[in-house]
């Protein structure tokens, strides 16, 4: 076509002049077709699709600078350990329920009895993905995005900020949905399959969990190490350079790795399992009492109130003195923070990156000086050049890597505080809910809690003053400057 | 279907015209069909699909060596042999170059506070002595011991962690897994700190309140502490579950005593300004050469016993990325 919009023929020498609906007169007939036969091929080829593989988790890779065979053997030892996104496995380590991960795993399919299958793939995967990385088909168009399970970290628990959530927590989340976001109740399946997805939620953040810390292992513990002999004598080649020897991650055959493996994955699994050691549970004392009367609870508002603008709860800060949630608002959650820092840190590459190469010519040109003076002689010269030249090329792999990675980001967005005055509660209306996210804050986000931090510890804020705000917060939705008067009609000398 | 087929001719059309002069018919042709057969061969790979995924084969042979526990058991399991007695390690860091003017915070709230006498509080990412050229506030610790002496085993007492003026008192400091952090706030607007990493934390401190916390957990690095009111406020520690750890002072000087001698000790550097983006702090300097320090800003390290070895560590500018 040419900028009109008109077809014009694919042809090497012929005419390229030709009007809508005209047929092609091309010589080279053959070519034309060839386009039509790969265009139709373009359109159709992608649906015959391989299975859903598990990718890793190429920010943490790249940032860790993880070389590209550790990153093949960290994705082989993952299969190891959980399978793939059609044949999960759980190790007894991890303590999964593997006939339930099979229910909510692989495609999507019902058997005749009308029992479903594949659950995760037919209700969670176009937002939260494959990998249960937050970036399925949908995420780039949400706001906020879905939860990415890997780091296993989730807003909305019964549990103390860094304590992980309870099956309970995650089955809560699943049958409320997030009111005011994409995620919607899934009340309407029947338990089973609540709880498989449970199950598989969190089977895939132990496998994210694993992923970071293999990646963690490999930095720490593995790379290039000198070779020795027997006698722990340093071994050199023919320049009298050491020899440098690559450990593998090589768990089938080095049975301290495994061990150490195993270790980790404990350690994961502990963390979960403890999470219903963590559970907040409110004083029964201090809980308000259910026939309160009218005044009882207008002077525990009006407590909750002062305590809101005040500079012990300090809530107006980033809720704003309207409780718009327009106080600060520049602060992002770690997941996006995460993303910030890694865009920062390419950028900064990017720009020492252009100084190396701007350095480089003068570099060699004192290098070549030194030679001709004779303080070198010329495999010297040639020699320091070409590390020069190595370490250039390694800096602008590095780049290159982390700035195709950096392509693949959502653009960032920041934390926004809730606007109060709504009545719309994410992690949950009751008034326990909104207590917990005033008590322990909201893992993963700026939003800080006033209750002790661990059990045992000393809070900010007594608990029945953590109540007293609970009061006041959801009271705020039905205060007048929450309910803007609407226009009056403007025959409402009719109506009246 | 024939739109469709339409708009993407289209597309490849206008590609190619763009680039092709229209005497040059046969290279047309040629373009367009090249751009069709890159698209057929880049279509079906989603740019954001980077990375391996599991080989079958291997993934199974590894999973069959974790179910049953026979396999080769790596040989030396144990790292090195182990010394006796102890020694010490001091030493400064002292920059070379022009050190870096420190900019001010971006303070855009409660100015009444944080900007007192009319001065911004700078920045801190990179503070160098002027008269002795020693770096602050760079970590140097053991990063695994075989043994640890009664003096370095883990703390059980409170340390202050203030904040003033919207600033961390402290910028990097280290603390032994079982210490108490009395995180207090001695300015009259509230704060919060939000510690990154294993021992996630993030509480709200009151104008002139004190909150404790205790760290459970180990870190490899040191982790950030942030203030999420003001954003600005920064600072890192590092829980360690011994106490073979330092942090530089203002004159840039370090000692870790009464680490094990005899053996072979690795420690590990790092600044939170380390070739400008912060982590292992590399040096490429002939003196670091001779200490085989790595790119992971690790060197190792064999004491005598009683030994007290001084290191005078020569950092260059580039080695901050400056």
């Amino acid at each position: 076509m040419n900028r009109n919009g008109d077809a014009i023929c694919i042809c090497p020498e012929g005419s390229t002049q030709r009007s809508p609906g005209q047929v092609s007169t091309c010589r080279d007939a053959a070519l034309g077709s060839f386009l039509w036969i790969a265009t139709a091929a373009l359109l159709v080829g992608c649906d015959s699709a391989q299975p859903p593989e598990f990718r890793l988790n190429m920010v943490e890779a790249v940032t860790q600078e993880t070389a590209p065979e550790y990153q093949q053997e960290i994705a082989d030892v993952l299969g190891a350990l959980f399978g793939t996104p059609d044949k999960p496995f759980a190790m007894p380590e991890s303590g999964l329920d593997q006939s339930k991960l099979r229910l909510a795993a692989g495609p999507a399919w019902s058997d005749q009895h009308g029992y479903n299958f594949g659950l995760y793939r037919r209700h969670c995967v176009h937002c939260h993905g494959v990998t249960g990385d937050g970036r399925g088909p949908t995420a780039r168009f949400l706001n906020p995005y879905p939860r990415d399970y890997r780091p296993g970290v989730y807003k909305f628990k019964s549990t103390f900020n860094p304590a992980r959530p309870t099956d309970a927590d995650l089955h809560t989340v699943l049958i409320n949905g997030v009111p005011g976001t994409a995620m919607p109740s899934f009340s309407l399946l029947p338990n089973s399959e609540v709880e498989a997805l449970v199950e598989y939620v969190k089977y895939l953040s132990y496998r994210g969990q694993m992923e970071t810390e293999l990646i963690k292992y490999v930095y720490d513990e593995l790379g290039e190490e000198e070779a020795e002999n027997e006698n722990g004598e340093a071994l050199v080649d023919g320049d009298g350079e050491p020899v440098m020897l690559r450990i593998p991650l090589d768990p089938a055959n080095d049975a301290e790795q495994r061990e150490i493996i195993v270790g980790i994955l404990e350690e994961i699994v502990a963390g979960w399992d403890e999470a219903n050691d963590q559970i907040i549970m409110p004083e029964v004392g201090d809980l308000p009492d259910d026939d309160r009367s009218a005044e009882e609870i207008f002077a525990s508002v009006e407590k909750g109130r002062k305590l809101f603008y005040g500079v012990r709860a300090n809530c107006i800060k980033c809720h704003g003195p309207t409780a718009l949630g327009d106080g600060q608002t520049d602060d992002h959650n770690n997941w996006q923070k995460a993303h910030k820092k890694f865009l920062e840190d390419t950028a900064a590459m990017a720009e020492s990156l252009h100084r190396s190469e701007n350095e480089l010519p003068d570099q060699i040109e004192a290098i070549e000086a030194q030679e001709k003076e004779g303080q070198i002689d010329s495999a010297e010269a040639e020699e320091q050049i070409q590390e020069l030249e190595d370490q250039l090329d390694g800096e602008r792999q590095l780049y290159v890597s982390r700035f195709e990675v950096g392509e693949t980001l959502y653009p960032l967005r920041n934390a926004m505080p809730r606007n109060l005055r709504q009545g719309i509660y994410r992690g949950g209306r009751r008034r326990v809910d909104v207590f917990w996210r005033i008590y322990t804050g909201i893992a993963g986000t700026p939003m800080p809690g006033s209750g002790p931090a661990s059990p045992g510890a000393k809070g900010t804020l007594t608990e029945a003053e953590m109540w007293n705000i609970v009061d006041y917060v959801i009271t705020l939705p039905y205060e007048a400057a929450s309910q803007p008067q609407k226009a009056l009609p403007k025959n409402i000398d009719e109506v009246l | 279907m024939s739109d469709s087929l339409q708009t993407t001719t289209t597309h490849i059309g206008w590609r190619t015209s763009g680039l092709g002069r229209p005497s040059q018919n046969r290279n047309r042709g040629f373009l367009q069909s090249v751009v069709v057969l890159l698209l057929l061969v880049a279509g079906c790979q989603r740019g954001e699909e980077l990375g391996p995924v599991a080989r079958a084969n291997s993934s199974i042979k590894i999973r069959d060596a974790f179910s049953s526990s026979s396999g080769d058991v790596a040989s030396g399991g144990a790292s090195g042999a182990t010394g006796t007695g102890w020694a010490t390690l001091q030493g400064r860091f002292v920059f070379d170059g022009t050190p870096p003017e420190m900019e001010p915070y971006n303070v855009n709230k409660d100015q009444a506070t944080c900007v007192t006498g009319g001065k911004t509080p700078l920045q801190e990412t990179l503070l160098v002595d002027s008269a002795t050229k020693g770096i602050a506030n760079v970590a140097i610790y053991v990063r695994s011991a075989s043994r640890v002496h009664e003096s370095a085993g883990p703390k059980e007492d409170s340390q202050k962690f203030d904040q003033k003026a919207c600033v961390f008192l402290a910028h990097v400091f280290p603390l032994t897994v079982g210490q108490t952090m009395q995180i207090m706030n001695s300015d009259n607007v509230g704060h919060n700190t939000n510690i990154d990493g294993k021992n996630g934390f993030n509480q709200i401190i009151p104008a002139g309140e004190t909150v404790a916390f205790k760290p459970q957990k180990e870190e490899a690095v040191p982790v950030g502490i942030a203030c999420s009111i003001h954003p600005w406020m920064k600072a890192y520690f590092l829980p360690r579950k011994n106490g073979y750890y330092a942090v530089t002072g203002a004159d840039g000087s370090f000692e870790i005593a009464n680490v094990p001698a005899g053996e072979n000790l690795e420690f590990q550097v790092w600044h939170e300004s380390s070739g400008g983006r912060g982590g292992p702090l590399v040096l490429n300097t002939p003196q670091a050469k001779e200490l085989k320090w790595s790119k992971k800003g690790r060197f190792k390290i064999k004491l005598a016993e009683d030994e007290v070895r001084e290191l005078e560590l020569t950092v260059p500018a580039a080695a901050f990325g400056g």
